[in-house]
């Protein structure tokens, strides 16, 4: 949709495609569509040259003469062992002891997540719900206590972010902290490894599956919307 | 493929379920000249922008200026759908927005250099009719003013 709008307005465009159902019915300009699964369009991460070898290919038909062109990425790599889809919270039994202590936990990935900034180069996807990292173990007693009553607040959220979107960013920024450090701790663990460790091992994991049952308790499509953004 | 006959039966119908125009033709103009030359731009649909930049809310149409000279580590996504998975983007964000490899092939004279800007938009957006009438548009016209002359388009 994009590639056409701005092609119309006379800049040539090339697009990567993941789904190629629907880009054989939109026809951009140019698409080459990619074997690989949701989040991975140039294939793996930490893989330059496969990144450059997609980047060549998605170049390359800029040079032809006529479209809409689809082509196919000649190689069919998958990125590792990764699954086609990720793995959900509700396929994944919490283990038999887990501990209840979100906060203490959240402490704990902390520290851990100060080496993760320390060994790339400050680089982290957290950084949504606008509270900053070090307040983080008091946004884990928050999502403690909302899962518990359905009630309570952060001072200093953002005044033009409603609760519900507050809570979904702020549990996005959680599993991003608890991601990247478990990625320090096990750097060759699957995207599946980790989310099997998440949602069956961490008491954070236990908290967030409680406040998606709480959000999508509500009437309100807006609390529902953000239940099915922060587990399924 | 994500090949939808891997896909678990529910992720498939989400992903097919998903509107899609229909189109017969498409527009189409060559490069102004040899992509070695040309000034390349992204656009991406990954919800991805400036981290201090106010987050994509689902659904949402707007868009968001990345300069070209962004450091990747100042790079955040709030496209977060639980429908992929983020453990990539976190080990790399070159697997969904490739901005140093693209410095790479600059250094290489593979393209001619980056535009100032690259834009961002959501992913998973059901309705599109304010991107494709005002912000596609819009982003259209900068990117012009950038002086981009060839735009890579990059999904989630």
């Amino acid at each position: 949709m994009l590639a056409r709008v701005i092609e119309a307005h006379g800049i040539a465009t090339t697009s990567i495609s993941l789904v190629r159902e629907h880009t054989e019915k939109l026809r951009p300009p140019r698409a080459l569509f990619v074997p690989f699964p949701f989040g991975h369009a140039f294939g793996r991460p930490n893989d330059p040259e496969l990144q450059h070898r997609v980047l060549a290919a998605v170049l390359a038909l800029l040079a032809a003469p006529a479209g809409p062109v689809l082509e196919d990425l000649s190689e069919d790599a998958e990125p590792g062992d990764e699954p086609p889809a990720p793995l959900q919270a509700s396929a994944v039994p919490a283990a038999a002891a887990v501990s209840a202590d979100a906060v203490a936990e959240t402490k704990d990935v902390l520290r851990a997540h100060v080496q993760w900034l320390a060994d790339h180069d400050g680089s982290t996807t957290f950084g949504l719900s606008g509270i900053p990292v070090d307040r983080f173990p008091e946004v884990a007693d928050f999502l403690q206590r909302f899962a518990e009553t359905g009630g309570g607040d952060v001072s200093g959220r953002p005044e033009d972010v409603p609760l519900p979107a507050f809570i979904r960013w702020a549990a996005d920024d959680l599993k991003s902290l608890y991601w990247e450090s478990r990625l320090l701790a096990q750097p060759n663990a699957t995207g599946a490894d980790v989310a099997r460790w998440f949602w069956g091992e961490t008491a954070a994991g236990q908290v967030l599956r409680r406040v998606r049952d709480r959000l999508d308790a509500s009437d309100d499509p807006k609390w529902k919307a953000a239940a099915f953004g922060v587990a399924r | 493929m994500p090949r939808l006959d891997r896909l678990p039966e529910a992720s498939r119908k989400a992903v097919l379920g998903l509107p899609v125009q229909a189109n017969e033709t498409a527009p189409f103009v060559r490069p102004v000249r040899p992509v070695a030359a040309c000034r390349l731009a992204m656009v991406t649909t990954a919800g991805l922008h400036r981290r201090g930049d106010r987050p994509f809310t689902p659904g949402e149409q707007g868009y968001r200026v990345i300069p070209s000279s962004t450091p990747p580590a100042d790079i955040v996504q709030s496209h977060t759908s639980i429908g992929f998975d983020r453990t990539a983007i976190l080990r790399d964000i070159n697997v969904t927005f490739p901005i140093e490899r693209l410095r790479e092939l600059v250094g290489d004279r593979v393209i001619g250099g980056l535009a100032p800007n690259h834009y961002s938009f959501m992913g998973a957006l059901r309705d599109v009719a304010k991107l494709e009438g005002e912000s596609g548009p819009d982003v259209a016209r900068r990117l012009r003013d950038d002086g981009a002359e060839v735009v890579l388009l990059t999904p989630t």
